[in-house]
């Protein structure tokens, strides 16, 4: 018993240095499972607020851009609105028959999505797993797992909820894929290398495809995003001569950088389609 | 001014200089090339690095975690930067006694600076702590050895960036005349 407290009061400081290195091991380990503590994020009162307080100043710098991107969303959400405007269902029966839910028992209400507005108050686009930290929280309704876009496209998925702030992992991390399709239907799935905020990479495209410059890559419904999300487009394309499919370089729609507002997608049907895909997984093994 | 409280202050400072203005500044040293990375100046290790001399081993490792931790819950990286600040914390007392002539107890109530160290020697001490810090965290964060050429790049060009930081945070913070005590 002596030796050993000998031992101890000999090695004090490298047990101290260990015990404090294995305490940090064990955290980082238990946040790379996304079922992390939420106590140990941005989203926590303190510092939560501290970046509110620093966004309030920062802001007013931004709101010429920010301006512009919502002029362009109304311009855009307006042009699709038109097109229900346009569309006579007399004439036109065979092709457009609009389809209330009274009208039929059979019709099934589904993507029941609610839309909820946040300001960013952090940001980052430099590591390796980047995070934004939005002004809402479980108080406002937003919850773990919802998905989060913004006026051009998507920006990720909540993974931190406290009363007023939850953090969000965005789609500029490495330990996250994303399912993507492109214009006629062809899906695949999007990663980030961790390099340039401006670059996602599009892997295993056949090669039959047809792609040009500039096209568009949307969101599917797999996902936790709803579909038809614009991603990015098309700038470079690669032949990945190890399994010769093709990888396409995207640049991001939205821009990273400088976001300000952001859109939180609570999809209601999500958790009985969860629960379904996990009973029919468990069944199969 | 006692120790404690200006050691305290000085935290408060670093902390807050790194959270909320370095963190925004995102740098990169060209504009264009392809995959260059895009990297944060880290200066809160300079906390740990300016603590007194006689400071014990123990008490630099807790502060070394309280900083990291700090940190962590500001840039959700809960632990990565608490591991790389507690190994420059307990390494910080070797580094020092193999630069300095003298034994440390003989430098009583100062902390290590450029004046009573010299530029070479304080620029070695942090340099070296620095860039072990900034290869820790980084191999932590990226998690692979894949692309091993990138996180080399970003290793070093992140933490010349930093030195670049502290030794402008250094020139700012230092009391320049040494007649007032």
């Amino acid at each position: 018993m002596r030796n050993f407290i000998l031992f101890v009061r000999r090695f004090f400081n490298l047990i101290l240095f260990l015990g404090l290195e294995i305490v940090c091991i064990v955290l980082i380990a238990r946040t790379n499972s996304l079922q992390g503590n939420d106590i140990m994020s941005s989203a926590n009162a303190v510092s939560g607020t501290m970046y509110q307080k620093q966004n309030d100043f920062v802001a007013y710098f931004g709101l010429r851009r920010m301006n512009d991107s919502l002029i362009n969303e109304n311009a855009r959400l307006r042009l699709s609105l038109a097109k229900f405007h346009n569309l006579d269902t007399l004439k036109d029966t065979a092709v457009h028959l609009v389809v209330k839910a009274k009208d039929s028992t059979h019709v099934v209400q589904y993507n029941d999505y609610i839309y909820r507005t946040a300001k960013v108050v952090n940001n980052s686009v430099s590591s390796g797993n980047n995070y934004i930290t939005i002004n809402r929280g479980s108080a406002d309704g937003i919850a773990k797992n919802m998905s989060v876009i913004s006026s051009t496209g998507v920006v990720g998925r909540v993974v931190h909820v406290s009363a007023h702030f939850s953090s969000v992992l965005s789609v500029l991390s490495v330990k996250q894929q994303l399912s993507a399709k492109l214009k006629d239907g062809t899906f695949s799935y999007i990663t980030w290398e961790g390099d340039n905020p401006d670059i996602m990479v599009m892997k295993d495209v056949p090669q039959q495809i047809k792609i040009h410059m500039n096209d568009s890559v949307f969101t599917t419904s797999y996902s936790f995003f709803p579909a038809d999300i614009l991603i990015g487009t098309v700038f470079k394309m690669k032949v990945n001569t190890k399994n010769n499919l093709r990888q396409l370089y995207l640049h991001p729609s939205t821009n990273f950088r400088n976001i300000q507002y952001v859109y939180v997608v609570e999809n209601k049907m999500m958790d009985e389609r969860i629960k379904l895909e996990d009973s029919a997984k468990k069944a199969s093994k | 001014m006692n120790i404690y409280v200006k050691n305290f202050l000085k935290f408060c400072i670093i902390i807050l200089l790194q959270v909320l203005i370095l963190n925004k500044i995102t740098l990169r040293w060209w504009a264009q090339p392809n995959g260059f990375p895009v990297f944060i100046p880290f200066v809160y290790p300079l906390f740990i690095l300016l603590l007194p001399f006689e400071t014990t081993v123990p008490v630099l490792l807790i502060a070394g975690f309280i900083t990291g931790i700090t940190v962590d819950t500001f840039m959700n990286t809960a632990g990565m930067h608490a591991f790389a600040t507690i190994l420059i914390a307990y390494l910080r007392t070797n580094v020092l006694n193999a630069l300095l002539p003298k034994n440390l107890s003989e430098y009583p109530n100062q902390s290590p600076s450029v004046k009573n160290m010299g530029w070479m020697p304080f620029m070695v001490y942090t340099g070296f702590l620095i860039l072990l810090h900034h290869a820790t965290y980084f191999t932590l964060e990226l998690w692979s050895l894949n692309n091993i050429g990138y996180l080399l790049l970003k290793i070093i060009a992140s933490a010349v960036t930093s030195m670049l930081f502290i030794v402008t945070y250094l020139l700012l913070f230092t009391r320049q005349s040494s007649t007032r005590i």
